[in-house]
């Protein structure tokens, strides 16, 4: 088994939108880079996807106010109005990067197209209350994802590629590093850095559908395990598809060619047909997508009709829960400390879908919000922890710590049976994806699914065994959507209340006296811990206002009380 | 099935595919120049195995695993 070890001011781990930019900025800031990627650094991710980026500026007539009130109204106030602010305010300077690193945009006399990203089809109620849905995103041209890639080759960043990193290494109550593998090759390395930016995105349980089975919450767990808080896991960011053909086209011909407004999602159509044929209603959310399609189903009235991918057909929808949530696209992760996205831990720093601003809230409120937020976050990470791989002392490596972490990564490998990590995944899968567990929720199901995670995590995880190098990446993966898992139930089940993605059968209405609170989860002596942190008083909504005006949409049972 | 083909009588062996899957369904025989698929069953059809420079790659529709979709 070759060995490498790679020293470095600053490591970046996970390159899409947001660790690119954190190379960069890294590099401009004169500190040495490595970017790392369990994949091919403008493929891997969700990045090769986005269709769109949200810029906020108002040089074009955007105002500040309007972008924040929805925000706030659909992410139901629990959304960081300072990050929510930050974001919007950083994102023209991002552009501007974007532009200068290449990457071209649909234009029309030198400006590019903005256009508007209505939210939702449908009218709220008490619509002179809730001013329209203002967001506004411009489209990149095809292959700009390569851009990002040159902009971070031309920084002078290193990029290593197909590298799977398995913990953070620490020192001292500091990360100092990573180490992981060699997707391909049996080869394991050491990555002794100044500072650490984790940038590998969400976490999803390989659903089919949507593309995004790479992204296993490694960013998440990693960053958890190394002591640091994570939120905003009882929230979803659901994708539906359709059961017949749930991949069907591939999804990234569509999107990569920069135009994916033009791509028919079902998930926000607004003509659903239940069993017996009767128009679909909008359930909770301002718009379809969410638990509309699933409490048909919890209602005998499956299957659900839409028109939708791959060519605007009319065809049954799978709900997502029947797919899996996709990520939690920016509501959760892990939880930064300030503006420069440092974490409970130094030297660790979180960016894009890792970073747990809670920018968007309980529901994501915006097209282009969630790539707005990677080059935001990314930046202001990859600034961060360049100063403080600047300033703060180096330890000396810890070369037995560092060959034990070596020794977890390639404990799969070594063990001869056990439990392989496809049949774990998808008991996994079983456990979590019916509508009836993440969705619509309620006690008894989430401690039923709790039940299966803790014997997977106590009782499986630890046996998960791999025969070649392609199983080792799935094991430590299978590991990570587990204790992801966990995250989400445990999370689900503090939440005694409903709001923006997360429904309980079991407590349908929000909360405001309890329940204007973040979730966060920490580990504590092993055990994993959920408490709440109330959100700032500029974040409340205003009290005076009746309920049925905080939240113009209806959920399932709070009719009745 | 997912990745169904490569053409290895189109295939040039430059691994473009290989670096592209982002969840190394496909190797490169290093010994024959050709790209092969490995891991089939962890397909995800994204599809960027599509940016092949000689067209060598075809997909199928449709989902060759067990897999709890819609409601039953």
């Amino acid at each position: 088994m070759k060995e490498t070890t790679v020293q470095t001011d600053v490591l970046v781990i996970g390159g899409g939108m947001a660790g690119c930019f954190a190379a960069v900025k890294a590099r401009e800031a004169g500190r040495d880079v490595v970017l790392v990627d369990k994949g091919y650094v403008s493929k891997s991710g969700e990045t090769p996807y986005a269709g769109d980026t949200a810029v906020f500026n108002p040089a074009w007539g955007h105002d500040l106010d309007a972008w924040l009130t929805q925000v706030r109204t659909v992410g139901e106030y629990l959304n960081d109005a300072r990050w929510t602010e930050i974001v919007f305010r950083d994102s023209y300077e991002r552009f501007l990067d974007l532009r200068a690193f290449g990457v071209e945009f649909l234009e029309e006399d030198g400006e590019p197209v903005r256009l508007d990203h209505p939210l939702t089809q449908i009218e709220l109620p008490d619509r002179d209350k809730f001013p329209p849905l203002v967001s506004q995103v411009v489209h990149w041209l095809p292959g700009w994802p390569a851009k990002l890639r040159k902009a971070v080759v031309k920084s002078g960043a290193k990029i290593i590629d197909r590298f799977v990193v398995t913990e953070l290494l620490m020192e001292d109550g500091r990360v100092v590093g990573a180490a992981g593998f060699d997707v391909e090759g049996n080869a394991t390395r050491v990555l002794r850095a100044g500072a650490v930016v984790m940038s590998a995105g969400g976490g999803g349980f390989k659903a089919v559908g949507y593309p995004t089975h790479e992204l296993t919450a490694d960013g998440h767990v990693m960053a958890y395990r190394a002591g640091c808080e994570v939120t905003g896991k009882e929230f979803l960011s659901p994708h539906h598809t359709n059961p017949e053909e749930p991949g069907w086209p591939p999804i990234y011909p569509v999107f990569a060619s920069g135009h994916s407004a033009a791509f028919p999602g079902a998930w926000h159509d607004p003509e659903m047909v239940n069993a017996e044929g009767d128009p679909v209603p909008v359930r909770g959310m301002a718009w379809h997508g969410w638990i509309d399609a699933e409490w048909e189903a919890h209602e005998g009235r499956a299957p659900v009709l839409a028109a939708g991918p791959p060519d605007g057909k009319v065809r049954p929808l799978s709900g997502p829960g029947g797919h899996g949530s996709m990520l939690g696209h920016a509501a959760g992760g892990i939880v930064p400390v300030d503006d420069t996205c440092a974490t409970h831990v130094p030297g660790l720093y979180a960016a894009g879908d890792s970073c747990g601003t809670c920018f968007v809230g309980a529901a994501y409120s915006g097209f282009g919000f969630a790539t707005m937020h990677a080059a935001v976050t990314g930046a202001r990470a990859g600034l961060g922890a360049a100063e403080y791989a600047r300033s703060a002392d180096r330890a000396a490596p810890d070369a037995r710590g560092e060959a034990e972490a070596l020794e977890r990564a390639l404990a799969p490998l070594r063990r001869r049976g056990g439990f392989t990590p496809r049949w774990t995944t998808q008991v996994l899968q079983n456990a979590l994806a019916p509508y009836f567990v993440l969705y619509i929720k309620k006690e008894e199901r989430l401690r039923a699914a709790l039940t299966t995670v803790e014997f997977l995590r106590d009782h499986v995880v630890p046996k998960l065994y791999a025969r070649d190098d392609h199983e080792l990446r799935l094991a430590h993966e299978t590991a990570n959507m587990v204790a992801n898992a966990e995250m989400k139930l445990r999370a689900s089940l503090l939440r005694t209340e409903s709001r923006g993605t997360h429904y309980r059968e079991d407590f349908p209405r929000r909360d405001d006296p309890d329940w204007l609170a973040w979730v966060r989860l920490k580990d504590e002596g092993g055990v994993m811990t959920p408490f709440t942190e109330p959100i700032p008083e500029e974040s409340r909504p205003d009290p005076a206002l009746p309920y049925a005006q905080r939240y113009p949409m209806r959920l399932p049972g709070e009719e009745a009380r | 099935m997912t990745i169904a083909a490569i053409d290895e009588a189109v295939c040039n062996g430059c691994g473009i595919c290989v670096k592209h899957c982002p969840i190394d369904v496909i190797r490169l025989d290093r010994e024959r120049k050709k790209a092969v698929i490995a891991y089939r069953e962890d397909c995800m059809l994204c599809g960027q195995c599509l940016d092949c420079p000689e067209d060598a790659v075809r997909l199928e529709p449709g989902w060759g695993r067990a897999y709890l979709l819609g409601w039953g």
